[in-house]
């Protein structure tokens, strides 16, 4: 287990939780653990109750979904210093998409209730950090437009 | 037969240049006085060479060189009795004709009555006596600046206008001459009514203006022999010899404007002290500044106007500050103005190489090696040169030779081609060819290696004639027309950090571009490669994008839309591989090309990491049909893409890039 100030600046050195209020840091450390995976491990299941929200240090987690028929896609790799499992944090708490680290994981993670119950009880934790979440939620929703542009097929994808 | 003449009386007059003997120069002297000018000459003072008032020939610097480099100047004893054995030193004639601090206007209050009368003094009549080649062109510089356009500069017209110029040629260089890089000496070859040249025991003496040639036929000549006059063309010529070339100027201009943002300007303002000794010592430095002096009442004022410096702190200030604060800003404002937007301004350099600003320069800063650094010159190399199309016109073409095939994903083939005209492996990054088959319509297909005796075109086969290409065979043959368009300009990208953003068939255009760094990696900083496609089995050249990760030192980042699980690599967008990197960007030139949307995206993204818009490439992809700007289709705004492009700066594009229904 780390200790708070080494912790502190893990989640400085990523772009989701750099800049924050000292304050605030030391409240996020405290609420923080640690957290290894290797290359293959399941974090949560699309549909589960998440449980956790955390943010890589390094290594690669895919976030799946399942298509009938056609198998595990993998829609998006959260990369180091972007989040993952946000629907922690929002309701109805249930993952979108299945993560698998695919390289061996370092990140910091927060369980879902007890961040949940923080960010109600602090303000001044919640103006500080739900900002850095929409941010995060954001870029993944306009790159996910992009994504559904499907803009290297081979025919341009006509509006319908 | 030499005709010797006296001083006075009618001669027959000598056809071409005469010889004086030294012994005779005063002559010259007092002719010019006699003509009611004063003469403005070398004479040695204060450990240098300088310009100054003199009336006998014992005045001038007789057997006195010097040595100048870097911020060092010092007089040093020739051997010989040489009176113009010497170069350039601190003064110049702008002294006279642009003199430092002249009274402009003098104003008064009368009552509610204010008055404002021009200040004129009565010009003196001059005659400047050894003005190098590099001064008459800086003569004419200030010609230009302050007499040559609508509004002229009252004082400085009549000034100019009463100078007689007594040339001389250089027989002599200074470690700091450059002249011949800015095309002004050292020859004198024209703006002179004298020229003299000077030889062991005389000069020879010319006439280039009526006035000279009057003056000319009053002095004591005989005819110069043919091998004086050879002589004096040796002696210049092995004087430009010794100068060399230090500033490739072509291509200065443009090359200095790109690098408005290069890291050498903070290091070199870490030595400036913003003196301001270059713009005084400069012979062409017009800046002026208007100070006003009162009387004790306040009610009368002399407007007296005086040389200003780029480099003082207050010479761009407004109310609100300084628009160039910082001592970088200053010496890149003198620097671009003397060898870049003077030309945009008067059609002329700023700069004629005389070198003073180098030698005068207390901290010894030299253009030459500033420009240099900055904006050095690139040797020409088959990637920055455009050939001649072959069969340029859409009713020809030449035929190649399908000696490869390589299905690179599931609808990409690549062709190598063979037995193709030479134009086509001279051709440039980035570059296109139309390829046909018959009973098809050409098409324009990104050029995607060039090898010594072919090409290679990767073709994705999207329509009828792409799918008709994919399918050829070894030995098929397809007709070509190109290569066309222009090229990426790789020649900016040297000593830069480069970026290349691109995705899906997108790739296939910058192959070359990735040849040619890999071919010559030294002359590149860092660069790095961000390459989206659909997904891992859409990647192109697979093998080439691990070599040049793994052995080119060029980093490979790749992203795909999506993927199965077999795929451990990054899936998202190709913006996302790098609009959180910590990179910066201001020394960086961006080469991208992908879909449209694609490359707004990225510009956006790589303006927001310091990119400037006229350091981002992209490559335009618009319906073609005969790719030399004739038949219309491709236009965009102002532009012809197959003959204007493919390849744009996004600030060459302007608000036409990405705007809907252009």
């Amino acid at each position: 287990m780390q200790d708070h100030g080494s912790l502190v600046a893990v989640l400085n050195s990523t772009w989701f939780a750099s800049g924050l209020e000292p304050g605030i840091q030391t409240r996020l450390a405290e609420l923080s653990r640690t957290f290894t995976a290797e290359a293959g491990q399941e974090l949560f299941r699309e549909g589960d109750e998440s449980e956790v929200f955390g943010v890589v240090i390094k290594g690669r987690v895919a976030l799946r979904t399942l298509v009938p028929e056609r198998g595990d896609f993998t829609i998006l790799t959260v990369e180091p210093g972007d989040v993952y499992g946000w629907s922690a944090v929002v309701p109805p708490y249930r993952s979108t998409s299945t993560a698998v680290a695919i390289e061996t994981l370092e990140a910091i993670t927060f369980e879902g209730p007890a961040l949940r119950a923080a960010l109600r009880e602090d303000a001044a934790l919640a103006q500080a950090l739900y900002p850095r979440i929409l941010v995060a939620v954001a870029r993944r929703l306009t790159a996910t437009r992009v994504q559904l542009m499907d803009l290297f097929a081979a025919e341009e994808v006509r509006s319908w | 037969m030499p005709v010797t003449r006296s001083p006075r009386g009618g001669r027959p007059t000598i056809e071409g240049p005469g010889f004086l003997a030294r012994a005779d120069l005063q002559f010259l002297f007092d002719l010019l006085r006699e003509d009611g000018r004063r003469l403005i000459g070398p004479t040695v003072a204060d450990g240098a060479i300088i310009y100054d008032d003199i009336s006998s020939v014992d005045e001038l610097p007789r057997g006195w060189g010097d040595e100048q480099s870097p911020g060092r100047y010092r007089l040093r004893r020739r051997g010989d009795e040489q009176l113009f054995g010497y170069v350039v030193g601190p003064t110049a004639w702008k002294k006279w004709t642009f003199p430092a601090l002249i009274p402009l206007t003098r104003s008064s209050h009368d009552g509610h009555k204010v008055s404002f009368e021009p200040e004129q003094t009565p010009p003196p009549k001059l005659a400047f006596l050894g003005v190098r080649a590099c001064e008459i062109a800086a003569l004419a510089v200030q010609d230009r600046v302050l007499i040559g356009s609508e509004f002229i500069d009252p004082d400085y017209m009549v000034r100019r206008a009463n100078v007689m110029v007594v040339a001389v040629q250089c027989t002599t260089s200074a470690s700091t001459c450059f002249c011949t890089s800015m095309g002004t000496g050292p020859e004198v070859t024209q703006g002179y009514d004298l020229l003299l040249t000077e030889l062991d025991a005389g000069f020879l003496v010319d006439a280039g203006t009526p006035a000279g040639r009057l003056l000319l036929d009053r002095l004591p000549l005989r005819a110069a022999s043919s091998a004086e006059q050879y002589g004096v063309a040796a002696t210049v010529a092995a004087v430009r010899a010794r100068i060399g070339d230090p500033i490739p100027a072509d291509g200065l201009h443009d090359r200095l404007l790109a690098q408005l943002d290069h890291p050498r300007w903070a290091q070199v303002a870490e030595r400036c002290i913003t003196c301001g000794n270059c713009t005084l010592a400069c012979p062409t430095c017009f800046c002026t500044t208007l100070s006003q002096t009162t009387d004790m009442s306040g009610l009368t004022a002399l407007a007296s106007r005086s040389w200003d410096s780029c480099f003082s702190p207050g010479f761009a200030k407004v109310a609100g500050g300084s628009f160039r604060a910082r001592p970088r800003d200053r010496y890149r404002q003198w620097l671009t103005h003397k060898f870049a937007t003077w030309w945009d301004q008067f059609g002329t350099s700023g700069c004629v190489g005389c070198g003073r600003c180098i030698t005068w320069c207390p901290v010894g800063i030299d253009v030459r090696d500033e420009l240099n650094a900055i904006a050095p010159p690139v040797p020409l190399s088959p990637e920055s040169r455009l050939v001649e199309p072959v069969a340029a016109t859409p009713n020809d073409f030449v035929t190649a030779r399908v000696v490869n095939t390589k299905a690179e994903t599931a609808d990409t083939t690549t062709l190598t081609l063979t037995g193709v005209d030479p134009a086509f492996s001279h051709g440039s990054t980035g570059q296109f060819a139309m390829v046909a088959l018959p009973g098809f319509p050409p098409l324009p297909i990104s050029i995607s290696r060039f090898l010594p005796d072919g090409i290679e075109l990767t073709i994705r086969g999207a329509g009828p004639a792409t799918k008709a290409m994919c399918a050829l065979q070894l030995g098929d043959q397809v007709g070509l027309r190109g290569p066309l368009g222009n090229n990426w300009p790789l020649d900016r990208a040297v000593g830069r950090d480069l970026v290349i953003v691109t995705g899906g068939i997108g790739l296939a255009p910058l192959r070359p571009v990735l040849h040619a760094i890999v071919a010559d990696r030294r002359r590149f900083g860092d660069v790095k490669l961000f390459y989206g496609a659909r997904t891992p089995a859409d990647l192109l050249y697979r093998d080439e994008l691990d070599r040049w990760a793994k052995r080119d030192g060029i980093e490979v980042s790749l992203t795909v839309d999506r993927a199965g699980p077999d795929w451990a690599g990054r899936v998202g967008i190709v913006t996302h591989l790098f609009d959180q990197a910590a990179w910066d960007g201001t020394n960086m030139i961006a080469f991208v090309c992908g879909p449209e949307r694609m490359m707004q995206a990225t510009s956006t993204t790589l303006a927001g990491r310091g990119v400037s818009a006229s350091r981002i490439h992209v490559t335009l992809e618009r319906h073609m049909e005969c790719g030399i700007g004739l038949c219309g289709h491709c236009q965009m705004g102002k532009y012809f893409v197959c003959r204007d492009g493919p390849v744009f700066s996004i600030a060459q594009l302007g608000d036409t890039f990405g705007r809907e229904g252009i």
